[in-house]
């Protein structure tokens, strides 16, 4: 039985290798049909807004690559609403269909999966 | 690194045979591509290149294999989006292959 | 079905101590290693937030690095080596490290 992972992403997307790295875990995580779910937290939020242009910043475009999740096997995907509000960012601001989660539910969705990993 | 001499034009390619200037594709390309990997493409293998360079547009990053069948399966429906049609098309390795004949970066994540 | 929570980074340069204090449940457990050992500084903001945790949440800290930042640790905090942190590990559903 494959076990399942939980993947915190934390960072903002366009400084630092984080965000990335974040990524590229789930992408092979998919590759071995691993059950996985990725929650963004704090400044991973970010990660999330719509219409982010990385071309101005020299960054390959992590966002276009969010939205293949599905298609590698990333069924569930979190923000936590706590981040958002704290950011100002509202849920129809989003380029990535989430699931919002208040404090409770956060706590409840770690112990669903045998590993975490918090990037 | 070596390059593809394809109607006049040089073309330059990894040491792996993946196009180094993603740009550089075309059909004819694909074709000479193709024939360096012992591969005559036919209707159903262009249909899945073009596939892919739509994946490739809209996502940024080629395909494993898991995400090139579900991919292939919700475009083209389940007859074409399984591994058995697309090992079949493409040698037994279809995310690597096609997506060297697609012009596309090698898949990161095909182990 | 707990969680082994470890940071290592100062809980003054950003937010990873206060969003793990929102994610911990009652059985899960806090580490403190490295620079997060500043979180046990009397009087300070991070302190403050630890008594937030949820009753019943374990704390422990890792003795070197509390040691070695001169710094003390009250009652409700365990003092462990690193052959107490493996079997910690093990006594835990999963270890979710900070990075």
């Amino acid at each position: 039985m494959a076990r399942s992972l939980l993947l915190i992403a934390r960072q903002a997307p366009w400084s630092g290798l984080a965000a990335r790295e974040a990524l590229d875990i789930v992408l092979a995580g998919g590759a071995f049909d691993l059950p996985m779910a990725m929650l963004f937290l704090d400044d991973g939020v970010f990660q999330l807004a719509a219409a982010q242009q990385p071309a101005a910043v020299q960054q390959k475009d992590l966002t276009a690559n969010l939205q293949a999740l599905q298609l590698f096997g990333v069924e569930e995907l979190y923000a936590a609403g706590r981040s958002l509000r704290e950011r100002g960012l509202a849920e129809d601001a989003l380029g990535l269909p989430v699931r919002l989660l208040d404090d409770a539910e956060l706590t409840a969705l770690l112990d669903r999966f045998d590993e975490v990993i918090t990037l | 690194m070596s390059e593809l001499h394809v109607d006049g034009r040089t073309v330059p390619v990894d040491e792996e045979g993946f196009l180094v200037e993603l740009s550089d594709w075309s059909e004819a390309v694909a074709c000479v591509l193709a024939e360096r990997e012992g591969l005559v493409l036919e209707a159903e293998h262009w249909e899945v290149l073009h596939l892919l360079r739509r994946f490739y547009a809209e996502f940024q990053l080629s395909p494993a294999t898991r995400p090139l069948i579900r991919y292939t399966a919700q475009q083209l429906g389940p007859d074409k989006g399984n591994s058995l049609h697309l090992n079949r098309l493409f040698k037994g390795t279809p995310a690597k292959l096609a997506a060297k004949l697609a012009g596309l970066p090698k898949p990161s994540n095909c182990l | 079905m707990a969680t082994l929570h470890v940071l290592s980074h100062s809980p003054f340069a950003d937010s990873r101590l206060d969003s793990c204090l929102v994610l911990m449940s009652v059985r899960d457990g806090l580490l403190l290693s490295g620079d997060a050992v500043y979180a046990l500084q009397p009087g300070s903001a991070p302190h403050a937030a630890l008594r937030t945790r949820p009753a019943g949440a374990r704390l422990y800290a890792l003795e070197e690095d509390v040691r070695a930042r001169a710094l003390s640790a009250g009652d409700d905090v365990e003092l462990i080596d690193y052959p107490r942190f493996v079997e910690l590990a093990g006594e835990f559903d999963r270890v979710n490290s900070w990075l």
